[in-house]
């Protein structure tokens, strides 16, 4: 197997990013919706009355990390079939556990006095949560969002082999026509998307973080 | 005006009760110091006033009001609550966190600022250079401050003061006292005060409410418990210098003798009658006599004599058979 520079360059340039729209989609669509529910979840499983509930929704969700994305295809086929739908399904359940995990991390890592002053002077419990137990959250909920989504970038490959498409669609194209130019190219697009992706997040996590840790 | 009426307190999980069948009233504009122990159940007390805790039984009004039919956020909102562990919000600046409570009422923007101002310099902290910092760039006592003039923001009637000054130095916590004890005497606030040292208890307490295990040991003014303990525990809490306190406490009209006549010229010891009687007794050490002049005004009113201090300290203070 030898390296052509041509059809590398040509993948680089001409096949890959049309297939770049596709694989953002692949990542925010599934990252937007686990974001969604993970941090519903995060959030409902660490009121008082939930809270004993906790361990037993993250098993769950540590499960769903466990399975291969393949498999959750698998699973679901009969349902809902191949192709964008089942690949975004799959990614989604993927992507819930680390953004969950840190948000009930955070939210229980708020000081217990913090708490007691905020209701003390009373805060009604939607204010404590919204003006004290996720400001002071985000930076850990933010890094979950992170992890999903550099995580989700490189999953995302495998939606090629359901039909729905994505930059995996060149790089197994790549690999069963032994063209490895055409794997290095799709691989470069992906690894770059994962930095930005990454870069992105991080920026508006600068952004939305509590005045006192800037 | 604050009333609990046999109010208890266990807490899940645990058997013996935090709190156990507490009755007290707290009567308006007076300051009630709760003392004990650490673990005795003051904070729990405290915690129940604001509905922080729901008492297991009994009940609690608010001028005349059962609590339970109050909203919790509205009522909190009515009471300033100074927490032991300060709990200032860390992601709030100084003034923000001063601001919270006329915030959560919706008062106008420029009064809010006027308020914040007023009572950061209240308390001590200056303003300009203090206000736009976050918690963490205070010292503790500062911080302790902060969470004092939080508690008094919106001007609420009722306190709720869990060892304000725990975290400040011995000299700054007299300082703190003695300003408060001041600023008390216009504002009149109904205040529940906890603290574990007696001697702060007795400093600012119009009434003293003295907790052990859960129970009410003995109410009181501090007078009344230091002349009349109620048990050992109370002897022991009260200290070696029971005496001393007592003198501080008692005024020089209480003890002089009115009849005796008092010989006067230029050069006569004279004490003003409301006087405690420790300042009269450190007259009379550091000028080596045995009696002072008691005066109301200008006009002499009796004598007090080094022998009916000695006679009325070793008569109150005598421990109990
Ligand atoms: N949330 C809680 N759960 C269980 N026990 C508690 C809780 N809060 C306080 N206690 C217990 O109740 C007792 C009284 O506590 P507290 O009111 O904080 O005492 P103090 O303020 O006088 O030091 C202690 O034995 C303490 O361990
Ligand atoms: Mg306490």
């Amino acid at each position: 197997m030898n390296f052509d520079l041509d059809i590398f360059m040509d993948a680089l340039t001409q096949r890959a990013p049309q297939y770049l729209v596709e694989h953002l989609q692949l990542v925010v669509i599934p990252l937007s919706i686990a974001a969604f529910i993970a941090l519903s979840a995060g959030i409902i499983l660490t009121r008082p009355g939930f809270r004993h509930l906790a361990d037993r929704v993250m098993v769950l969700f540590n499960a769903g990390q466990t399975i291969p994305p393949l498999a959750v295809i698998a699973i679901f086929f009969p349902f809902l079939g191949l192709g964008y739908g089942p690949a975004i399904l799959a990614l989604t359940i993927y992507a819930l556990l680390p953004i969950s995990r840190n948000t009930i991390a955070a939210v229980s890592a708020v000081p217990r006095e913090v708490l007691d002053a905020a209701r003390g002077m009373g805060m009604t419990s939607w204010q404590v949560l919204c003006r004290v137990e996720l400001p002071l959250s985000v930076p850990t909920i933010m890094a979950g969002i992170r992890t999903s989504a550099v995580l989700t970038v490189s999953t995302a490959v495998l939606a090629a082999l359901v039909g729905g498409k994505g930059m995996g669609a060149i790089i197994f194209a790549g690999i069963n026509f032994f063209r490895p130019e055409l794997v290095l190219a799709g691989t470069i697009y992906i690894g770059a998307m994962a930095v930005a992706m990454e870069r992105v997040i991080a920026f508006v996590e600068w952004l939305i973080s509590p005045a006192h840790l800037k | 005006m604050i009333t609990l009426d046999r109010i208890s307190k266990t807490f899940p999980g645990t058997d013996i009760p935090a709190v156990d069948r507490v009755s007290f009233q707290v009567n308006a504009g007076n300051i009630c110091v709760f003392v004990g122990p650490s673990g005795c159940g003051k904070t729990t007390i405290l915690r129940m006033i604001n509905r922080l805790e729901e008492p297991s039984s009994g009940r609690i009004t608010v001028n005349g009001q059962d609590i339970m039919s109050l909203d919790p956020a509205v009522l909190r909102r009515t009471i300033g609550y100074v927490i032991q562990q300060i709990g200032l919000l860390p992601h709030k600046t100084i003034e923000q966190n001063v601001s919270l409570v006329p915030e959560l009422l919706n008062w106008p923007k420029s009064k809010i600022k006027a308020r914040v101002t007023e009572l950061l310099v209240l308390v001590g902290l200056d303003p300009g250079t203090v206000g736009r910092k976050y918690p963490h760039q205070l010292s503790g006592g500062q911080s302790q401050r902060v969470g004092v003039a939080r508690a008094m923001a919106a001007d609420p009637p009722i306190m709720l003061m869990d060892e304000p000054f725990g975290a400040v130095d011995p000299i700054v916590r007299i300082h703190l006292q003695d300003e408060f004890l001041r600023l008390q005497q216009h504002l009149k606030k109904t205040i529940c005060f906890v603290t574990h040292d007696i001697n702060e208890a007795v400093k600012m307490g119009d009434y003293l409410i003295i907790l052990n295990m859960g129970r009410l040991i003995q109410m009181g003014t501090p007078l009344e418990v230091l002349t009349e303990p109620a048990d050992d525990f109370v002897l022991n809490l009260l200290g070696d210098d029971r005496g001393v306190k007592i003198l501080d406490l008692t005024r020089c009209e209480t003890l002089m003798d009115r009849d005796r006549n008092f010989p006067y010229n230029p050069d006569s010891c004279l004490i003003q009658s409301v006087k405690p009687v420790k300042i009269a007794l450190e007259l009379m050490m550091k000028k080596n006599i045995d009696q002072v002049g008691v005066c109301k005004g200008e006009r002499i009113v009796g004598v007090l004599t080094w022998n009916s201090i000695k006679e009325h300290i070793s008569r109150v203070s005598r421990d109990r058979p």
